[in-house]
């Protein structure tokens, strides 16, 4: 490591290095209480970052890079063995490299955020997080591909509500874009660390075993795309459970599914509605779904006046990013 | 025709290093050769080429939604991509684990719209702006044909637009409502051209329009020579016009909408129901698709039997084009347990004709082969060369089956127009090879039916002669 340097003057640099490293990150820290502390601020009732969902996304994190280092090891025995595996700060610096990464900050949080949700509405609504009765009828399905895929997805729901009781986030389940993201982070890291970068069939290895269309996100959307017109069936939020229903709405207004998990939230109403509006369920069924998920709020009624492609071009038209992407 | 099958199909297909498409099932090589591709040949769907391209560049396997469109309809689908390692060529593996059709009027493809409503104002010949009641307010030429419309409207104002053209195909009574109008072909005074009118409405979207945007796209390039002939055309195709591109644009959307609904429930994907009303919905789903195709072959029926109708004559391989059409009705054949034996790759044989035409005789030929013959039986495309009795060189394709053959009576109608020999299994439209013998004869060629002896298998043998090209020269 660069630390066991011998000489004075590489002592004086590393340490210089660490004390701007440190400083770099108490800047970080400090431009971030502005905006968290308006948050808090301005919102009532159930705000978007909570103690709950920070404490998530933090696990998440680390388990991501918890994964990434296990990876690493069986390629560096004999010539690197190294006496504790994962070592906690290796752990904590790929964790926060993770973290920097907006991408895949604003995913986790984002998956956080439906976890989340879907608790409360088991708790309120008593909507089965992993079972919902659409998804029962699927399997019941007499098209073997069909029943097979919900199945399928059904075991996939089951492990992400499992995971994210534990707080984990499973490298497979990733979205492919974020996967390589991921990746990225990982080789920086290992290269800034002891300057070698990660063993190409360690990458080899993960990217092989990938497979974006077995993962959670991907049964969903195949399992959504296989119902084809049915597909509005599954905007109902209490017959669909909210896995099925964010993807079903994601698909049908043409958003990514982070979005749709998003406008579920109850600050984004107008995000919500206008996605209803724009998938063409009429005002009246607006305002069931609100009932079942915010029955404070209460939607405009002028929505059914908004053409479906209206509402779908001001939708596009919104930034809708849970965090500004600066890559 | 082929199948519009709107359900759950899978379609797998292979690419190479270069995002060549080099094998695929017949829904993923018709969408190719819609957008305008071949198999084997440069992967011309440009959503699919765009999620293939990011696959290969990422080394990992994804799945997402696609949506293309293949000219006439919006085609959605789940794909999953799966690059493939060096020593396996390198390229992709595509599987389309669904396949939707939409007519793209229904898909409220706001975008979709927009691109062809900038073609058309890109492509106008004249335009204009029409009020509330479509009465004209002002018109603009921009091709020297229309100038007869401008004075005609600059000598008589303020009249609804279609007092100045003509309309084609229906004796529209004004007033329309404006959504029946937009699209309507016309004639202008003094072009010989065809013309598309469009309205594309101004004012807030829920409410009645205030005024609109008036396009007139003329169907053809002005010709140097002036449209003289067309005039002679028109009585003649006004018949069958009134059929085809009068009511399957009408038609089409309806019964998509029909097929796609009675296919969800069929499949009992809103929600569970008793076994009986799946059956229904089956049989609606099949009648719609029935219809659907009918269509299709309506609207083929009007083209060829335009007065003015002619193939391009370009040097076509019938190896090739066998080859091909073979190959997209592989998927079929193999569900019917039925093997096609197919000439050598290696072989040639060139005509002077239309390559698209000669790939949809062919394609008819064969899935009607493969349609009638029974299961475990072998359909076999050969190629010929001779001459014919005025020693004119002419080569041919020939398609057998091993099905019940045609009797001599038989084989006198087989060609005649909805001629479905009896049969009553709700299959076909019995246009198929009127409309292939016209195409065949239309390239200079001709299509017959013989029956073969046992001892040959017994079935029947379709030829489809066509003028040889000498080779080298390309007709």
């Amino acid at each position: 490591m660069a630390q066991a340097a011998t000489s004075i003057s590489g002592e004086d640099i590393s340490v210089e290095r660490l004390l701007k490293e440190e400083l770099a990150r108490g800047d970080r820290s400090l431009r971030g209480i502005a905006p968290v502390l308006a948050h808090m601020l301005a919102s009532h009732g159930n705000a978007m970052v909570s103690d709950a969902i920070v404490a998530r996304v933090r696990g998440m994190l680390e388990h991501l890079a918890r994964q990434l280092l296990a990876a690493e090891r069986p390629e560096m025995q004999g010539s690197h063995a190294r006496a504790n595996p994962e070592p906690a700060e290796a752990v904590e610096a790929l964790g926060a490299r993770l973290a920097a990464d907006h991408f895949v900050l604003g995913h986790s949080y984002v998956l956080a955020m439906e976890s989340h949700l879907a608790e409360r509405l088991e708790r309120r609504t008593s909507i089965d997080p992993v079972l919902s009765p659409l998804l029962q009828e699927l399997i019941a399905s007499e098209k073997p591909a069909i029943a097979e895929l919900a199945m399928a997805t059904l075991a996939a729901q089951s492990r992400f509500i499992q995971s994210q009781r534990r707080m984990d986030m499973p490298l497979a389940e990733l979205p492919a874009e974020l996967l390589l993201a991921v990746i990225e982070c990982w080789q920086n890291g290992a290269r800034d660390r002891d300057g070698e970068g990660v063993p190409e069939t360690a990458v080899d290895r993960l990217k092989q075993s990938y497979d974006e269309g077995a993962s959670r996100g991907g049964l969903l959307a195949r399992l959504v795309s296989a119902m084809g017109n049915g597909a509005v069936a599954a905007l109902e939020l209490e017959h669909a459970g909210l896995a099925l229903f964010a993807t079903a709405l994601a698909s049908l207004t043409r958003q990514s599914r982070d979005n749709a998990v998003v406008a579920c939230h109850e600050s984004q109403a107008a995000r919500l509605a206008l996605a209803f509006r724009a998938a063409g369920l009429d005002a009246e069924a607006i305002e069931r779904q609100f009932l079942v998920l915010e029955p404070g709020i209460s939607v405009p009624e002028v929505i059914g006046e908004i053409a479906p492609d209206r509402a779908q071009a001001i939708l596009a038209r919104s930034e809708a990013r849970v965090v500004d992407i600066e890559r | 025709m082929i199948d519009r099958d709107d359900t759950l199909l899978a379609a797998r297909g292979l690419t190479d290093r270069d995002d060549r498409l080099v094998n695929a099932d017949e829904p993923l090589a018709e969408l190719q050769i819609a957008c305008g591709g071949k198999v084997p040949g440069m992967l011309a769907v440009p959503e699919l080429l765009e999620l293939v391209r990011q696959a290969r560049g990422m080394g990992l396997r994804i799945a997402r939604e696609f949506g293309a469109h293949d000219g006439e309809d919006l085609v959605t689908g789940f794909v999953r991509i799966h690059p493939r390692p060096e020593g396996e060529g390198a390229g992709c593996e595509m599987l389309v684990e669904n396949w939707q059709r939409h007519p793209h009027a229904l898909s409220a493809a706001g975008e979709y719209a927009e691109q062809l409503d900038a073609a058309d104002r890109a492509t106008a010949g004249a335009s204009g702006r029409l009020d509330g009641q479509q009465r004209v307010q002002l018109v603009e030429v921009g091709s020297p044909d229309a100038s007869e419309l401008g004075s005609a409207v600059a000598r008589d104002p303020g009249r609804v637009w279609t007092d100045y053209v003509s309309l084609q195909d229906v004796s529209h009574h004004q007033p329309l409502h404006w959504r029946l109008m937009d699209g309507a072909r016309c004639l202008l005074p003094g072009s010989g051209r065809h013309w598309r009118a469009r309205l594309l409405p101004l004012g807030p979207a829920s409410a009645a329009p205030v005024a609109f945007e008036w396009l007139l796209i003329p169907d053809e390039p002005l010709d140097d020579a002036g449209g003289g002939d067309s005039e002679e055309e028109q009585p003649a195709s006004l018949r069958t016009r009134l059929i085809g591109s009068a009511l399957t644009p009408v038609l089409r959307q309806p019964i998509a909408r029909i097929i796609a609904n009675a296919e969800t429930i069929r499949a009992r994907l809103a929600g569970p129901l008793r076994e009986e009303y799946t059956q229904y919905a089956g049989t609606i789903a099949a009648a719609g698709q029935h219809l659907s195709g009918m269509l299709d072959d309506l609207a083929d029926l009007e083209v060829v039997e335009a007065p003015g109708f002619r193939a391009a004559r370009e040097k076509v391989d019938l190896v090739d084009a066998a080859r091909r059409a073979a190959g997209i009705l592989g998927v079929r054949a193999q569900a019917h347990g039925i093997a096609i034996e197919l000439p050598d790759e290696r072989e040639t044989c060139h005509a002077t004709a239309e390559f698209r035409r000669v790939l949809q005789v062919l394609m008819n030929l064969i899935g009607n082969a493969i349609a009638y013959s029974p299961a475990g039986s072998r359909v076999t495309v050969r190629t010929h060369e001779g001459e014919d009795h005025e020693g004119a060189r002419l080569v041919a394709v020939t398609v057998s089956d091993e099905g019940p053959g045609v009797t001599e009576e038989q084989a006198l109608r087989i060609f005649d127009k909805f001629e479905r020999l009896g049969r009553d299994n709700g299959e076909g439209s019995g246009l198929g090879l009127y409309i292939s013998r016209q195409l065949a004869r239309a390239m200079g060629g001709d299509l017959t039916v013989a029956a073969q002896t046992v001892d040959e298998g017994g079935g029947a043998v379709f030829r489809l002669d066509l003028p040889a090209c000498s080779n080298g020269k390309s007709g």
